[in-house]
């Protein structure tokens, strides 16, 4: 016969079936003695039984299906970015490591003489807001573009009933068309968001490409089926809030930039998100 | 391909046995990286950054491990830094300290019971649950999921996740009751009955 402090520490393995079957005897026969511990467990199984009937979100077969690519592609990228040449900065470095001390003094008064010259003629001259930027900002102006591109025929697909709507002028085949070369332009513009503070961007930008690639590859005629099937992936991930998050961040970012006429987006008639 | 082919194949670099790792333990890294960080996207980041070190850092493999153990370890150590970026995990109680405390369920004071008789609809049980979890530490969370949804021994926790069985045994015994608090003990309740054999 076990006591009552044994029985509590075996209790949770009694559950799960960890006893062996001389411990789970004695275990058994404690609690057919000892109401308190036979009340104690069976609140705890209860507890656990309860856990039993949490549910995980499934992200469906074209996430498990698509996940050796993406990781794929994931490794190459970071594979790209390690073999990279040391940034300007770092060797701009290594030269000033080995120069003599005069020539920082003589360098350091030069930039603040440039500080001092910037600063006025950017009084004189304000900058041009974010969205007139040229090459810094490349990779972001090129994500936004192919975000917005994306967004408009993505509206176009969810928003399309079969039951209500002509067929042809939905043109299942054109979009198909122009998905292909949304995901083929994505790589590239995932490679220019490699800075700090863009994983956001990049993450939103292979999301759409993986819907693109799907919807390039849907079968012959109307599909309606595979159409139906990459509403539920967009409705999936969230894309519609993920474009109007990102946009937001945007305007945030950057308040001289004139609001999108678009507004915002106009969520799917059968998928709310 | 068996578990030996499979580290044979990935010591020797080779992609096919990769991917086939990469397909056999996908949805375990996952869920476990769910479990823990609460989200899918990170979840997802975790679990690819758990495969990729796995694949550069396979030589650290220790032949004769278990590779599933291993994998979890990767996959917990992985999302706790994760956590830990965040600012989410607080400092792991120290292993002496976990050990004493497992001598005896006693060191933890009773907790009182609620009655859940009302949660029976499945949304709100879901809301329960996944509220209740979250009281839980990271560390305990990690030691219950790995012993009620996927059924490992406490040795083999104990592997998985680097600690001692006493530790294994007090994060337990600690998540448990914080479940027990959380969800109404009493519960049981709304029809769970417990079990008998």
């Amino acid at each position: 016969m076990i006591n009552c402090r044994t029985s509590k520490d075996r209790m949770i393995e009694a559950f799960y079936g960890g006893l062996d079957p001389a411990e789970k005897e004695r275990f058994d026969d404690h609690l057919s003695s000892c109401p308190e511990c036979a009340s104690e467990y069976s609140v705890m199984a209860a507890t656990l039984k309860l856990m039993d009937k949490r549910e995980r979100p499934d992200p469906g077969p074209e996430f498990w299906d698509g996940y050796w690519d993406r990781l794929l592609r994931r490794k190459v990228w970071e594979e790209a970015g390690e073999g990279r040449r040391p940034s300007l900065g770092a060797r701009f470095l290594q030269i000033f490591s080995r120069l003599p001390r005069w020539s920082y003094q003589t360098a350091g008064a030069a930039a603040l003489l440039l500080v001092g010259i910037l600063i006025g003629s950017r009084l004189i001259n304000p900058p041009a807001p974010l969205s007139t930027r040229g090459a810094g900002d490349s990779g972001v102006v090129q994500a936004e573009n192919y975000i917005e591109r994306s967004k408009i025929l993505l509206l176009g697909l969810v928003n399309y009933d079969a039951a209500t709507e002509d067929a042809y002028a939905f043109d299942l085949g054109r979009k198909k068309t122009m998905s292909r070369e949304l995901a083929a332009e994505a790589p590239a513009i995932r490679g220019a968001l490699n800075e700090r503070g863009q994983k956001r961007l990049r993450g939103l930008v292979s999301d759409l490409e993986v819907i693109m690639m799907q919807i390039a590859n849907l079968g012959s005629g109307q599909d309606v089926e595979g159409v139906e099937l990459i509403k539920q992936g967009v409705d999936r991930r969230g894309l519609f809030l993920k474009i109007d998050l990102d946009r937001m961040g945007r305007a945030a970012r950057d308040p001289v930039e004139p609001a999108s006429p678009k507004g915002e987006t106009k969520l799917p008639k059968k998928n709310k998100i | 391909m068996d578990e030996n082919a499979l580290i044979e194949g990935m010591a020797r670099g080779d992609q096919r046995a990769f991917r086939e790792f990469v397909e056999r333990y996908k949805k375990k890294v996952y869920y476990l990286a769910l479990d823990m960080a609460g989200n899918p996207v990170d979840a997802e980041d975790i679990s690819q950054e758990v495969f990729l070190k796995v694949f550069r850092s396979f030589a650290t493999f220790k032949k004769g491990a278990k590779l599933g153990s291993w994998l979890y370890r990767v996959t917990y150590n992985a999302s706790i830094d994760h956590l830990r970026r965040k600012g989410n995990v607080p400092e792991p109680v120290g292993d002496d300290v976990l050990d004493s405390l497992s001598q005896g369920s006693t060191g933890l004071p009773s907790m009182p019971v609620k009655d859940p008789a009302q949660s029976a609809e499945s949304s709100q049980l879901q809301a329960r649950i996944a509220r209740a979890l979250e009281t839980v530490s990271p560390q305990e969370k990690a030691v219950f999921l790995l012993r009620h949804y996927d059924g490992l021994m406490l040795k083999d926790i104990a592997a998985s996740l680097g600690l001692s069985i006493g530790s294994v045994k007090s994060y337990l015994f600690r998540a448990v009751r914080k479940l027990q608090k959380e969800l109404g003990g009493s519960a049981v309740i709304s029809g769970v009955e417990a079990p008998h054999d």
